[in-house]
């Protein structure tokens, strides 16, 4: 994708990037020591809980889903698949194994140190260590690295993982520069199966000055670029064992793990990768004998299982079901062994500027007042399992978000009709006006929402009409098509959303920026276009200090709800248990969910 | 002068009619399932790009869209999909996998949309999982409900009867969601006689096979049972009064050959073809059973691929059921004839 026009320099990002996210915490986790706590309700949220470097024991883990995309840390997208690929993959950077704030920081995992930038910040160098093997003991070199990323270039097979390096990194050549700016990608490079250059190392913008050395040349400064090397995508893959779209099958190794056997969407075993080195990888450790995750079980025979000590994990880590929920939440014991934290999820509904009569901010400040917002958190599951009432665009765990609330929405959360009539008032449709709802049909909590919102609405005489649509083309064909959503005057779309990387910039690229408007797959759904947000994730994109950077997302975020752009409903919490005989298990606050590259078994 | 060459066994005659039909049924069903997935879409103003775009990440640029659009061939006509699909079948067919080019020998019922694997492998995975389950359920029922369904029709009124199709119309009317879960809190997790249910392959370990399979054998046949039992008795009951069997009795039949030989035979000829309609649905998936006990058979197949909107994954899927119900169709009429003297005839 495209980026906006920027300047300016990105001098010490990689300082900056550690910096931006150390706020402290429990610190020093280090995959299980830091601080530690007993067994008790939340103890995971900020501290270790069973620290142990016991060894043995086969850990097991469920999923009531099939794989979400793809073992291939080159073409993954979800949050548990990023955790998981910790276990097998090396990327160059990666977050710090321990709980609470502290797990935001972004720290070199492959790489000896962060990133370093020259060049008016269009160059950035990394070193990577020099004693890491593939699980067939060859050593890995930078030009693993390099060939990893130009795989990512080749979105015919590897569609499903993020394309930030094809629009960070620098043209191929100025047939490329040219086409590029008009959206197209003649003269590009073409990933490595399509180029025919010696040793299929054709990517300009990737350079390999000898076996250890990364360089990186954007095509505009990026300061949040250590951010993108922490995605599984920069973890190295050996050429010579690339099998393409089969590579999902067996990932060559570098972490602590190595597949022994994989069948999608039924199971997956892994066993020690006996070429791994704790030494060169302190974000992970290797203690049980044996991993074995089982995919597509019914959801509550998930939990059932969890609780009767079968598994350990839950691999989503969205949190237990309904029945499993009240009996853990009823019994002091079982409570005692589960954490609720917040996902990093945020669910929000977006009010579209370009739908009438919502292109009249004042009918969209009436719905914000209207609604009833604890109706809505009932609707996706109440405090534990939905989550706590949101106001900000922006949840707690992104670095820099500060707490503010323009719409009552925890002050009075059942709605201000008051103030919502007065907003109809200046909006010019005093006796309110009807608009669509798009929701995913298939999620019972979307569903529920959009009917809370629907009779919360009438109460100030706004009239909703529910759209649902499958998740599988909600973006694709209906929600984020921009001219099916004003050919059919649908105003709100319920919507959830969470960072690539856990600052201002991760959180609101996509779904606040015009730039980021597009007319198919749309995240942008409220087609928000407003100068000062976009000048500000500008800024932010080029500015090397990250006290100044973080010092952007309030402002962003208090400039969306100003424009009353996003009406959120929950900052996502969810209730996961965790079996008493596992240990270092606490949650990893960037993905939300247990941290999985550290577990072990008493 | 030649000699003639004798003539086919009607039997014969009739499987290979039948078959040549099966294969243009197959056409039919895969042309309108194609159609339902493919044309339908189109027609409701769905383009290759949207389409394409289910298949990608979030934040799909343009270019990324057509890469994906041209790799699994959208952007060519319909027909010419279709056709695609139908070589791939026949003939095989060859896939980009980045480095080298995979073939799939046929029946290659394409490659999945989003896992970029070959469907039928993955398809067939599944299929001793099903078949496991599907037969040995079959029997439970077939066997318990044939059995339950005479002693009720002979002692009809007596607390047996009334019993066993009280039973039965609970049987009926439990759905397998609820009797599945209810029998794994029982017995998987209160009382763990059969604890952490998981298909373990027959050819791997007889017994686990056996044991992981006892509680979705149970619960699949007592939905089935129950219906077998009562249609059986109903049928039963309707056979015992006819004019053959107070004339057989009053041959001085012994009553068992009354039973067994005039009754039962006849009362089966309507069970025999249920049954070939229930095993051949439930071999194209056990899906209520597969997903309550995690089985991953054909049934968590196809809801995967119906989550995913996996084209390919749902066109494959139902083609293999409905294979499997036209062939224990074929199996039901040639046991006709078995069964029943008069379709001999």
């Amino acid at each position: 994708m495209r980026r906006r026009k920027t300047i300016g320099l990105a001098a010490f990002a990689a300082a900056a990037a550690l910096a931006l996210a150390a706020c402290g915490g429990s610190g020093g986790g280090g995959g299980g020591g830091g601080t530690t706590a007993k067994p008790s309700f939340n103890a995971g949220v900020a501290h270790v809980v069973n620290p142990s470097n016991h060894k043995g024991g086969t850990l097991n883990f469920a999923s009531s889903a099939g794989i979400p995309d793809s073992t291939d840390p080159g073409n993954t997208y979800y949050a548990q698949m990023w955790n998981l690929t910790r276990l097998y993959a090396m990327p160059l950077m990666t977050y710090k194994s321990c709980p609470g704030k502290c797990g935001l920081q972004v720290v070199p995992d492959l790489a000896t140190a962060p990133g370093v930038v020259s060049d008016n910040g269009l160059t950035w160098t990394y070193h990577i260590r020099p004693n890491v093997h593939f699980e067939d003991g060859t050593l890995v070199t930078s030009a693993d690295v390099k060939y990893a990323v130009e795989r990512t270039y080749d979105r015919s097979k590897f569609p499903l993982g993020p394309g930030y390096y094809p629009s960070l990194l620098a043209p191929q050549n100025a047939t490329c520069a040219k086409a590029t700016a008009a959206g197209k990608t003649t003269g590009c490079y073409p990933g490595p199966y399509v180029d025919r250059s010696k040793n299929l190392m054709g990517l300009n913008a990737v350079e390999t000055p000898n076996s250890t050395t990364v360089v990186f040349h954007l095509a505009k400064p990026f300061a949040d670029f250590n951010y993108v090397t922490a995605i599984p995508q920069s973890a190295p893959v050996p050429s010579a064992k690339d099998t393409g779209a089969n590579y999902q099958l067996h990932p060559m190794s570098t972490g602590p793990y190595k597949f022994q056997s994989y069948q999608i969407n039924k199971q997956l075993t892994m066993v020690p990768n006996p070429h791994w080195n704790p030494a060169t990888d302190p974000s992970a450790k290797q203690l049980p004998s044996k991993i074995v995750l089982t995919f597509n079980v019914n959801p509550n025979d998930v939990d059932n299982r969890l609780l009767a000590g079968d598994i350990q994990v839950d691999l989503p880590g969205t949190g237990v079901q309904a029945a499993a929920r009240t009996r853990i939440l009823t019994t002091p014991s079982l409570k005692a062994q589960s954490d609720n934290p917040v996902s990093g999820f945020e669910w929000f509904m977006t009010l579209n500027n370009k739908v009438p009569p919502l292109n009249n901010i004042h009918c969209r400040m009436a719905i914000e007042y209207a609604a009833n917002k604890t109706n809505n958190q009932t609707a996706y599951g109440g405090p534990y399992a939905g989550g706590a009432i949101g106001s900000t665009a922006a949840p707690p765990n992104v670095v820099g978000q500060k707490h503010f609330d323009l719409y009552e929405a925890t002050t009075k959360p059942q709605g201000d009709l008051t103030k919502a009539k007065q907003q109809l008032q200046l909006c010019g449709q005093p006796n309110g006006f009807s608009t669509g709802i798009t929701y995913r049909s298939d999620r019972p909590k979307e569903v529920s929402v959009a009917q809370a919102m629907q009779a919360a609405l009438t109460r100030v005489g706004i009239k909703l009409t529910l759209h649902g649509f499958p998740t599988a083309s909600y973006t694709s064909n209906f929600a984020g098509v921009p001219n099916y959503v004003h050919n059919h005057g649908l105003g709100i779309t319920v919507y959830g959303w969470a960072p690539d990387w856990p600052d201002g910039y991760g959180e609101f690229y996509y779904i606040a920026d015009g730039a980021a408007i597009s007319p198919v797959g749309n995240t942008n759904l409220g087609e928000l276009n407003d100068p000062l947000v976009n000048s500000l994730l500008g800024k932010f994109a080029t500015t090397a200090d990250p006290a100044v950077r973080n010092s952007y997302t309030p402002k962003i975020d208090m400039q969306i709800m100003k424009d009353a752009a996003f009406l959120p409903i929950v900052y996502a919490k969810a209730l996961l248990y965790r079996p008493s005989n596992l240990t270092n298990v606490y949650v990893q606050p960037f993905y939300g969910m247990y941290n999985y590259a550290v577990l072990g078994l008493k | 002068m030649t000699a003639r060459a004798p003539a086919p066994h009607p039997v014969i005659t009739f499987i290979v009619r039948r078959l040549i039909a099966t294969v243009f049924l197959l056409i039919v069903v895969s042309m309108i399932t194609f159609a339902i997935f493919f044309l339908l879409p189109r027609l409701a103003g769905q383009t290759t790009r949207g389409l394409a775009s289910q298949y990608i990440g979030r934040n799909p640029t343009p270019a990324a869209v057509h890469a994906i659009e041209q790799q699994l061939g959208l952007d060519a006509p319909l027909p010419v999909q279709y056709g695609r699909f139908l070589r791939g079948i026949v003939l095989g067919e060859h896939f980009n996998a980045g480095t080298s080019k995979a073939y799939c020998p046929p029946p290659c019922f394409g490659y999945s949309f989003k896992n970029q694997q070959p469907v039928w492998p993955m398809m067939v995975s599944g299929l001793p999982v099903t078949i496991s389950l599907a037969v040995g359920a079959a029997i439970l029922w077939l066997v318990g409900g044939v059995a339950i369904g005479v002693i009720s029709a002979l002692r009809r009124g007596t607390l047996f009867d009334r019993f066993s199709m009280g039973v039965a119309l609970a049987g009926v009317s439990l759905p397998i969601f609820f009797t599945g879960l209810i029998a794994l809190e029982l017995f998987s997790y209160k009382w763990p006689i059969f604890p952490n249910v998981q298909f373990v392959p027959f050819t791997q370990n007889p017994l686990l096979w056996a044991r992981n399979l006892v509680l979705p054998w149970v619960v699949l046949a007592f939905l089935y049972a129950a219906l077998y039992a009562r249609l059986t008795r109903a049928g039963m009951l309707e056979t015992m009064s006819e004019d053959y069997i107070r004339t057989a009795r009053a041959k001085g039949l012994p009553e068992r050959t009354v039973i067994f030989k005039h009754g039962l035979r006849a009362a089966l000829t309507p069970i025999v073809t249920i049954f070939g309609m229930d095993i051949g649905l439930l071999l194209g998936g056990a899906i209520l059973t597969e997903v309550t006990f995690s089985l991953h058979g054909l049934g968590l197949f196809t809801v995967e691929a119906i989550q995913n909107q996996d084209l390919p994954e749902i066109l494959g899927v139902t083609l293999l059921a409905a294979f499997f119900i036209v062939i224990a169709n074929l199996v039901v009429d040639v046991l006709y004839a078995v069964v029943d003297p008069r379709v001999r005839h």
